[in-house]
């Protein structure tokens, strides 16, 4: 399964910090001086994800004798966290990372680690270059990828087949009659939790990525220049799209992961059939049903394609998670990332956590249904985008995903949500 | 209303033996108005601490429904959790320290502006009641960014420092008007007797002062106990978090647990509720700032 | 902020800077005992406003010069930008509406928390059974921790929460909402909450004010024949005066900042779309959550010189007759 895929990133850092400024702020966060002990912070907090990297820290700390203190920060919490972090220079030594914009910001703080000449051969054989590129920042790499979590439908089989829905919708308008047809039998047709803001942009996202020309997204994270008329027409098809009342009632406050009332959990317990979401959402998922087991009818499709638009129609967007390393981190540190590549661990990773592992030697180990169409559709995208909170970074990425909300309350209009972006581009 | 709710001393003080009930006892209208003020003020807070005793099950099926059976297990297992004492002891070491502090700084500073004088003091009355105006919000980069400098971030006294200092303002505005009101005769007396300005602070003034200081002390508790903001940005390290955070930790790590969530919150009310319990009556005798000449 | 009736007659009418309300002891002044003396309040305030400027003075300082510069946190700012920060912000209708909402909840709390803490300080004041208890039941709300209120009101304002469904239940299923997420209905929400919170406190003051009303008055009142409520009106809301217009003040200064209610029940996103976002949470989400660090310092200094002008203007207005001036600097003088 080489998958050899094009990932549309352009992570191009603004660096103004000067990288002698950023090192007055030294100490390794929490980390011993003399390397035998570091600090991780990851986004964990529940369940197998937890224990997953407990039992890596055990076998590392035995293989190398380094001990890695792990912190689980609640997802929600962790850019800010990093954020606080990296103005203080008082980072962990190993961090999420999710690529893109959010990692150049931080990169030009002078805060991460270059592992450019730091990737064992063998992760490099087992990766290929492929799933590096979100994590590259001019032309040097910065992380250290373990998972690709593209975007996608996640559905309830059996809600579908009440409503007397055969095939997977793979058109707006075939969705659009599936929504008709679960409405009348009293479920919620998507789950939404607009709460966290990022789940009701995916939705924007969506959309921009079937308006948007594959060059227009590509240039965005260093122009972010919205004036290409795709990111209003984006704005106006959610806007349509929203009228139909698609969402769950009280998607405003609802949760994405966390609790049975939380978008992902009205999936779990067959009170909504649909969630569009990232690659992870089969594990939360799993995690909120009534007896915390995987949900046994959990289905997944792509995307489905809009009539007109300038993008690819199999075009996706996705994530990839990885972890990075302080720039005054211990040599350990990038051992931990070379250790934590190995396919061993990488499969064991796409196990822990129902996510497909960003190593191709564990891709192969998938076995899992729902991983497995969804690396199917992934091997089968003319191009990947990464999330454009990512790749814009934390400032006008934020802004974007206020105003995505703002307008799916009735507070905002296509133009304010591109007006937004622009103002926001230019606080920062 | 920020944390920092503050209560200041400016009620009007007139000598009164004590407090008196009113006259004119309680007719059937008053236990009305008073049962639903209680329901309206404790209800919610019921509605936590019961819930911690039903199961999701329960409370998914009927959200305002009444444990049935009642389970014990959620508080047990909260109870059990070194996560949750362990929040509870940095809050204590925390709220102590900050309360001492808080009082004992605040004392001093008021005595000097309540009964000494001299040149700049209205400035440093105006420095201190400025502070007011500043919530922990409004500083919080700067703040992070010197508590980090001086190597106090993720330590206790990264938090009990700033508290402390944003403390300072409503204890001073609090004292003064009650070590102003100190007789002078007495001071007049001391210093006959060859007692110095300061020996006069220790001996006459801290005991006279006792209510107004029990006041700012337990609303320096108070807020200190239920301080948020300062702790998330301040601690990262779980050993080290407040109870505040400790709930909001406990909240997404066990987001599917909503009954144990319940528990863990009421748990962690109980410390605060005793606490002022015991020093109710206190508050508002000190507020009164009825000074026993 | 009061002396009792002994000073109140020295201390009336004094202002100005300095003049204290108590004469320097009697001693013979000489260069020596004021040498003593400044060394005396050296080493007793020394160490209050020591710690006092490094946390408060000295950060808030700090924001003030950030705001001048566009800059994401790390490093020294060097992108010196004057005052265009302050420009978008005046310039973003976001902000405007979240003063609005600061604005309309300073009034609202006000309006709603007033009256009622007024009545209940009065109710708790009777003879009655259970009194000590009553009193401490309605503290309960004010002495429990935000993060424990927004949790908790959380779940229960939820759609499928406990409200509602004790709605349904009383038969009174149509007015079941989106107790959080309604645009129309949200503020109200907040305001409630807010008002159940922070009432207590304004409670206990309430009660600390009418303790000090001395009871012959209503003895008096009562021999000519005054009602409960005639002797209320003319007795107790008048000497209640300096006690309403403390608490009227620190709640406008709280309204203005309040933060954490919001920031737990909303979450960080939706409370602007609700329409309860407030200055703080702006400043939060637009400034640290984006990482623009100048830009949310700006924001920090505007929220900082909104509430001092406010606080400035009740001064004049209101507390001028009773107070000191908190910021005035009017050490606490004031007429019984």
């Amino acid at each position: 399964m080489n998958v050899r895929k094009k990932w549309v990133v352009a992570a191009a850092t603004v660096a103004t910090a000067s990288l002698a400024l950023a090192g007055c702020a030294g100490g390794s966060g929490g980390g011993d001086e003399d390397g035998t002990s570091m600090e991780m912070w990851h986004n964990s907090t529940t369940g197998d994800g937890k224990e997953y990297w407990d039992e890596v820290a055990a076998a590392f700390e035995e293989e190398t004798g380094v001990s890695v203190k792990m912190t689980s920060i609640q997802n929600e919490d962790m850019d800010g966290k990093l954020q606080t972090a990296t103005n203080s220079g008082d980072m962990p030594d190993l961090f999420m990372a999710r690529g893109g914009g959010k990692l150049a910001d931080i990169v030009a703080a002078g805060v991460v680690k270059d592992i450019t000449g730091l990737i064992d051969d063998e992760t490099n054989e087992a990766y290929g270059e492929t799933p590096f590129a979100p994590f590259t920042v001019d032309d040097a790499i910065y992380g250290m990828p373990v998972a690709v979590l593209p975007q996608g439908m996640f559905y309830s089989e059996d809600l579908f087949a009440d409503a007397g829905i055969s095939e997977p919708p793979t058109t707006f308008d075939e969705l659009g009659d599936a929504i008709s047809a679960l409405k009348d039998t009293d479920v919620e047709p998507i789950a939404l939790g607009a709460k966290a803001a990022w789940p009701a942009a995916h939705w924007y996202y969506a959309f921009a990525l079937r308006a948007c020309s594959e060059e227009t997204i590509q240039d965005i994270a260093s122009t972010l220049d919205f004036s290409s008329g795709c990111w209003l027409s984006a704005a106006e098809d959610l806007e349509e799209f929203a009228a139909t009342e698609p969402f769950n009632k009280g998607f405003l406050t609802t949760d994405a992961q966390e609790g049975a009332g939380s978008s992902a959990g009205l999936v779990a317990n067959h009170q909504a059939a649909m969630e569009l979401m990232g690659g992870w959402n089969a594990g939360v998922i799993g995690s909120l049903t009534p007896d915390g087991e995987p949900l046994a009818d959990l289905g997944w499709f792509p995307l489905p394609a809009t009539s007109g638009g300038e993008g690819a129609p199999t075009a996706m967007m996705g994530g990839v998670d990885g972890y990075a390393c302080s720039v005054d981190s211990p040599d350990a540190c990038e051992e931990f990332l070379n250790f934590i590549a190995q396919a061993e661990w990488q499969e064991k990773y796409a196990d822990a956590f129902d996510a497909i592992p960003a190593s191709l030697d564990a891709q192969g180990a998938v076995e899992d249904p729902v991983l497995t169409e969804m690396m199917a559709a992934y091997n089968d995208a003319e191009y990947i985008v990464l999330w454009l909170d990512t790749l814009l970074g934390q400032n006008v990425g934020n802004a974007l995903n206020t105003a995505v909300v703002d307008m799916l309350a009735g507070g905002g209009t296509p133009e304010s949500l591109v007006e937004t972006a622009t103002n926001a581009a230019a606080r920062g | 209303m920020t944390s920092t709710s503050v209560a200041i001393g400016a009620v009007g003080t007139r000598r009164r033996r004590s407090s008196r009930a009113r006259t004119g006892g309680a007719s059937g209208w008053v236990y009305l108005m008073a049962t639903i003020l209680v329901a309206v003020c404790i209800g919610p807070v019921l509605y936590v601490i019961i819930g911690g005793f039903r199961t999701n099950a329960q409370i998914t099926l009927d959200p305002s429904g009444f444990p049935t059976p009642w389970v014990f297990e959620n508080y047990g297992g909260v109870l059990v959790s070194s996560e949750f004492w362990v929040a509870m002891g940095n809050s204590t070491i925390s709220a102590v320290a900050t309360t001492v502090g808080a009082v004992t700084l605040g004392v001093m500073a008021s005595y000097v502006i309540a009964r000494y004088d001299f040149f700049g003091k209205g400035a440093m009355y105006s420095l201190f009641a400025a502070g007011l105006m500043f919530p922990a919000t409004v500083a919080i980069t700067p703040l992070y960014l010197l508590i980090r400098n001086l190597g106090l971030v993720n330590s206790l006294w990264g938090i009990i420092l700033p508290q402390i200092a944003f403390a300072l303002p409503t204890t001073i505005i609090i004292l003064v008007p009650f070590l102003r009101a100190i007789p002078r005769e007495l001071e007049e007396a001391a210093s006959i007797d060859g007692t110095g300005r300061l020996g006069f602070f220790w001996r006459m003034v801290i005991p006279l002062s006792l209510p107004g200081v029990i006041t700012v002390g337990i609303l320096a508790f108070v807020t200190t106990w239920n301080g948020y903001i300062l702790p998330l940005f301040i601690l990262s390290d779980p050993g080290l978090f407040t109870l505040p955070l400790g709930v909001q930790n406990f909240a997404s790590q066990y987001s599917v647990d909503t009954a144990r969530v319940l528990a863990y919150t009421s748990l962690s009310m109980v410390p605060a509720l005793i606490f002022f319990s015991l020093f109710e009556k206190r508050i508002v005798g000190g507020l009164t700032g009825a000074v026993k000449g | 902020m009061t002396s009792p009736a002994t000073y109140a007659a020295r201390t009336a009418g004094e202002r100005g800077t300095g003049g204290g309300a108590n004469a320097p002891s009697p001693a013979p002044r000489k260069a020596r005992a004021d040498w003593r003396k400044r060394g005396e309040i050296a080493l007793l305030a020394g160490p209050g406003i020591l710690i006092f400027v490094t946390f408060v003075i000295f950060p808030v300082l700090m924001a003030a010069f950030y705001g001048f510069f566009r800059w994401k946190g790390f490093g020294f700012p060097e992108d010196f930008v004057g005052l265009d920060n302050y420009v978008m912000i005046l310039q973003d209708p976001t902000f405007r509406e979240a003063v609005m909402h600061n604005m309309f909840i300073v009034v609202a709390s006000l309006i709603l928390q007033g009256p009622l803490a007024i009545l209940f300080a009065l109710l708790m004041n009777q003879k009655m059974r259970g009194r000590g208890l009553i009193r401490v039941l309605i503290f309960v709300p004010y002495v429990i921790s935000e993060v424990v209120v927004g949790t908790g009101w959380s779940l229960m304002l939820q759609d499928v929460g406990a409200v509602n469904s004790f709605l349904e239940k009383v038969g009174l299923g149509a007015w079941q909402q989106s107790w959080i997420s309604e645009p129309g209905i949200a503020m109200g929400t907040l305001m409630f909450i807010i008002s159940w919170k922070y009432i207590g406190f304004a409670v206990i003051l309430m009660l600390a004010g009418l303790q000090s009303i001395p009871e012959e008055l209503y003895e008096a009142a009562a021999i000519d024949g005054a009602t409960f409520w005639q002797s209320q009106w003319h007795i107790t809301l008048p000497l209640l005066g300096p006690t309403i217009r403390i608490w009227a003040f620190l709640s406008m200064i709280g309204s203005l900042q309040l933060f954490d209610l919001v920031n737990i029940i909303w979450g960080q996103y939706i409370a602007a779309t609700a329409g309860t976002s407030t200055m703080a949470t702006y400043m939060y989400q637009n400034g640290h959550l984006a990482g623009n660090y100048g830009f949310g310092n700006a924001v920090a200094v505007l929220l900082f010189l909104i509430s001092l002008i406010i606080a400035l203007t009740y001064q004049r207005i209101a507390l001028r007759r009773d107070t000191a001036g908190a910021v005035t600097g009017d050490s606490g003088r004031k007429k019984s």
